[in-house]
């Protein structure tokens, strides 16, 4: 396959960035539900 | 063992912390899971992931080769899969930027859609940018050319990093949901300018392969490559903006009722070394 590393660098790029945005919102959100009671998360 | 009163008071931190805590989280409920989280997202996750596997199934190993362009055109799923959700993602935070401005639909909801839907739009466009120069260094041989298609996507994505900058600013939370509504709404409008621009001004960058005006077809498995790749994006997409807007409406809660909690905490903290001062 030519050009592997290239097509692989936008693949990985990809999922890690998604990745990574995704485990930013989980770990933040995991923070702020630690200093609210529950009646403050209506979708719990 | 001499104590010093600085472990005393951050061991009645801790413990009186862990007990506001405990009182905060309702019994049973695992700090482990979710906190944004719910049946319908959790499903919605598993459907991404496995889109996404099939997505790279498809995308690298079952997908032909192009005739012209050779083994590039698989970074072709990935590129207009990611402005396709930064098209959809600014799209959205338009529209919830117009429910806002909106006397009958205004709510905080709108904006913090508004906010969550460009956030994850910076992401994609961003990634469409470096996906796009790897093409075209593998295309034209070059990282970057001044295109106008190129060059107006770029602009775009500096623009909502713009709009991103004017949700920080101060204010209330009416204040950033006024003021950001209407960059949004004026920055939607180069959405147009960025699609038809390979038209308005002939450059490198091709037309629309699917729905265009060009006469290139895209073999069958390549389009249903094309469409897995749509199909898992958009359900990142959906999963990350559902995570975000309540990330978003925890911070603004936070924000209104912060003082309140902080001084529950305080007396929280203050009342077991009161208590064990008295037993002295």
């Amino acid at each position: 396959m030519d050009d592997i590393g290239f097509i692989l660098a936008t693949y990985i790029a990809t999922f890690v960035g998604s990745v990574g945005l995704a485990w930013h919102y989980l770990r933040r959100g995991r923070r702020l539900a630690e200093q609210l009671p529950p009646e403050d998360k209506p979708w719990i | 063992m001499a104590v010093t009163q600085n472990q005393i008071t951050k061991t009645a931190a801790d413990g009186s912390a862990n007990a506001v805590v405990n009182r905060l989280e309702p019994s049973g409920h695992s700090r482990r899971r979710s906190a944004t989280g719910t049946p319908f997202t959790f499903a919605l996750g598993v459907a991404t992931i496995v889109s996404m596997a099939v997505l790279v199934l498809f995308g690298l190993f079952l997908s032909p080769a192009d005739v012209t362009q050779g083994e590039s055109v698989r970074i072709l799923y990935i590129h207009v899969g990611t402005v396709w959700i930064a098209y959809v993602a600014f799209g959205v935070t338009a529209i919830s930027s117009g429910m806002f401005l909106w006397k009958r639909t205004s709510s905080l909801v709108w904006d913090r859609i508004a906010g969550a839907s460009a956030e994850v739009g910076v992401l994609f466009m961003a990634l469409t940018l470096f996906a796009g120069a790897i093409w075209g260094r593998l295309s034209w041989g070059k990282f970057w050319v001044w295109d106008a298609r190129v060059t107006t996507t770029a602009f775009l994505f500096i623009t909502y990093v713009g709009y991103l900058a004017v949700r920080g600013l101060g204010g209330s939370h009416q204040q950033r949901g006024r003021r950001s509504a209407v960059v949004a709404l004026l920055a939607v409008l180069e959405i147009p300018l960025v699609h038809f621009s390979v038209r308005l001004w002939r450059g490198l960058h091709q037309e629309a392969s699917v729905a265009g005006t060009t006469k290139v077809k895209l073999e069958n498995l390549m389009l249903f490559s094309l469409f897995v790749a749509l199909i898992s994006f958009t359900l990142l997409y959906v999963w990350l903006v559902m995570h975000r807007q309540r990330v978003l409406a925890m911070q603004d809660t936070l924000d209104d009722k912060g003082l309140d909690f902080a001084l529950a905490a305080r007396r929280a903290e203050t009342e077991p070394v009161l208590e064990s001062a008295e037993d002295g």
